[in-house]
């Protein structure tokens, strides 16, 4: 066994190191990661942060401009932006988070069983994908809700469903890629039946793609479900979501109340940023050849 | 060219399949809610007549392929049905409105691609430098700020502060009356009906909604064609290039040459992304195209103008795609002999 000592010892995981070494080869995943990680915290301590009840009018405040009782300023019902836009944060969580997890849920699988098995199944089904593409996404979402009735169900059903495809394309690509590769033809060799290759051995392989693409498609849900409320689409202004708060600030503008439209709109661009960033970093560090591409 | 009529003939059979599953798809919109179509078509300020002879129009009270055949065969003659807001048949409603829309779109994606493609080409040449991680932030800055929040911020800065650019009220000064019709646009209608000051206040009025939507298509164009570019210029053509020892402009050349098929089948596929975007900043500049007349009616339930609309996007979509399948013809001596 000499030439076994010849090799490098393997290197221990260490978690530091590897955040740090994972930092310094992509600060853009880093600082995406960092800023979602503010919004998750504010989602999740919103009610100990909120100075003001988000939905609580005031008759006494109303238009007032941002100042050290109320940072963010007040809106038309004298209610507190600054808490409002924070509350926020839990909308956009809680339409994103669940739509994304449906394109997974319906996305990978289908990904993986054309992929492996292709046949007319996966013809079909790839060409239904190409149909689809026809048509502009954002309409066709806003399309769909409107007919389908313009419940907060049916916007997470809707943003899922449409982003399916996404998720299976990509798993696809990559289960073909893979099928024909020594893996797949151990795995077969050794009696693995389909179920365990599909699970076992090539989906682990295509859960990093799909992590950041999840992030990139989260980031799109959460514009697009803002769109509906902006539209006037389901949720109702006095409702403390961004998209809401964003239609009401249109209004406002002509007249000079800049605040109410605008601070809502910071946090959606920076929830998207962080959301893009953190995705388009995770590959960058999950795709070698993209690596020094900076 | 020779090349192009059996391959366009091809392409069109192809599309006769796919444009059925379009129209099945948007035949299928109305059904989601689960309501009666034929209400939903009427709207709600249908009297009971109304909606009964709606019923039979259509023939709502049959089976669903039977249905989808009289709807189909309707749509082939040009019958989208009418808009119960306006009382006018669809497909006129739509048509009208396309010039405004198609001006937005058209100015908006050419700025878009005249500054997207040249700044990720220069990103691909620098790679890793100051230049590209500022291209790439930029980029990055817009595929993240949601369509109708550029146009407001754009108003908001541009007109409210600022105080450069008109109010975000549709297509005219409210004080000028609109140029004979020529060809829909107000800008080049004016312009022919020699009015200056009518066209000067169209073009005025197209600077904010035309820079939305070039920031919108170039921060996709930048990234794609950055990525483009550099897996060019990474590929044996080029190594080959370069170990003959060719000057870089010729090498720059070739590598265009071979970036120039994945760039435009991208901005193709970008336009059909952006004519959705282009409805959302119509509705916030007013601006009275097909697409803010399409998001209306799926705000007020229009469902007749709402499957007419979806069904024309469908259609441009087909046609951007096809336009781009013949420029990639002209480009690329290689594609159609399969």
């Amino acid at each position: 066994m000499s030439h076994a000592a010849t090799l490098p010892a393997p290197r221990r995981f260490v978690l530091p190191h590897r955040l740090r070494a994972w930092t310094r080869r992509s600060p853009l995943a880093a600082a995406g990661v960092l800023l979602l990680a503010a919004f998750a915290l504010l989602a999740v301590l919103a009610p100990l942060i909120m100075p003001y009840d988000p939905v609580a009018a005031d008759a006494a405040a109303v238009l007032q401009a941002p100042s050290q009782a109320h940072w963010f300023g007040t809106d038309a019902n004298g209610m507190d932006v600054f808490s409002r836009v924070i509350f926020g944060t839990l909308y956009a969580f809680a339409i994103a988070l669940p739509a994304v997890a449906l394109a997974i849920l319906v996305g990978v699988p289908v990904g993986l069983v054309t992929g492996y098995l292709g046949g007319w199944t996966d013809e079909v089904l790839m060409r239904f994908f190409d149909a689809l593409r026809v048509f502009p996404s954002i309409i066709l979402a806003l399309a769909v809700v409107s007919a389908a009735g313009a419940s907060v169900v049916n916007v997470v059903l809707v943003l899922g469903l449409l982003d399916a495809p996404v998720f299976a394309r990509l798993v696809r690509s990559e289960v073909l890629a893979l099928r024909s590769g020594s893996l797949v033809e151990c795995a077969v060799a050794t009696g693995n039946p389909v179920w365990r290759i599909l699970l076992v051995h090539l989906m682990p392989n295509t859960l990093q793609g799909t992590l950041a693409q999840a992030a990139v498609r989260a980031s799109w849900a959460v514009r697009l479900s803002t769109t509906f409320a902006f539209l006037g689409l389901g949720i109702q202004p006095p409702t403390p979501e961004w998209g809401a708060m964003i239609r009401q600030g249109a209004e406002y503008m002509v007249t000079g109340q800049w605040w109410i439209g605008v601070f809502p709109g910071i946090a959606l661009i920076l929830l998207s940023l962080a959301l893009n960033m953190t995705g388009d970093g995770l590959a960058d560090l999950l795709d070698p050849r993209r690596r020094s591409a900076g | 060219m020779r090349r192009a009529l059996p391959f366009l003939l091809r392409r069109l059979v192809l599309l006769v399949p796919l444009l059925f599953v379009v129209a099945l798809g948007t035949f299928v919109l109305l059904r989601l809610g689960g309501q009666d179509p034929s209400a939903m078509l009427a709207g709600p300020t249908a009297t009971a007549d109304e909606i009964a002879r709606l019923r039979a129009q259509y023939g709502l009270d049959r089976p669903l392929p039977v249905q989808f055949l009289i709807w189909l065969g309707r749509v082939l003659n040009g019958d989208l049905g009418h808009s119960w807001i306006s009382n006018r048949p669809v497909l006129a409603e739509l048509v009208d409105r396309a010039p405004a829309s198609l001006e937005l779109l058209v100015l908006g994606v050419l700025i878009g691609a005249l500054v997207g493609v040249p700044v990720g080409l220069i990103s691909a040449l620098r790679r890793g430098r100051g230049f590209d991680h500022a291209a790439r932030l930029i980029s990055l800055l817009g595929f993240s700020v949601p369509t109708y929040f550029l146009g407001l911020a754009l108003l908001l800065i541009f007109f409210y502060v600022l105080e450069w650019a008109p109010p975000g009220m549709g297509r005219l000064s409210l004080m000028l009356d609109p140029p004979p019709r020529v060809t829909g646009s107000f800008l080049l209608d004016a312009l022919f009906a020699g009015r200056w000051e009518t066209a000067q206040s169209a073009a005025a009025q197209l600077v904010l909604p035309v820079a939305s939507i070039a920031i919108l298509c170039a921060a996709p164009i930048i990234a794609q064609t950055r990525a483009i570019a550099l897996s060019v210029l990474s590929s044996p053509p080029i190594a080959y290039a370069e170990a003959q020892g060719l000057p870089p402009r010729t090498i720059a050349r070739i590598a265009l040459r071979n970036a120039a098929t994945p760039v435009v089948t991208f901005i193709g596929a970008e336009l059909v992304g952006l004519v959705g975007s282009g409805s959302l900043i119509e509705y916030v500049f007013a601006w009275g195209g097909t697409g803010q007349f399409g998001l209306d009616a799926i705000v007020k339930g229009d469902f007749a103008v709402v499957q007419g609309y979806v069904l024309l996007l469908a259609v441009f979509s087909v046609v951007v795609f096809l336009a781009v399948d013949l420029l990639v013809l002209v480009l690329e001596p290689r594609a159609g002999r399969a």
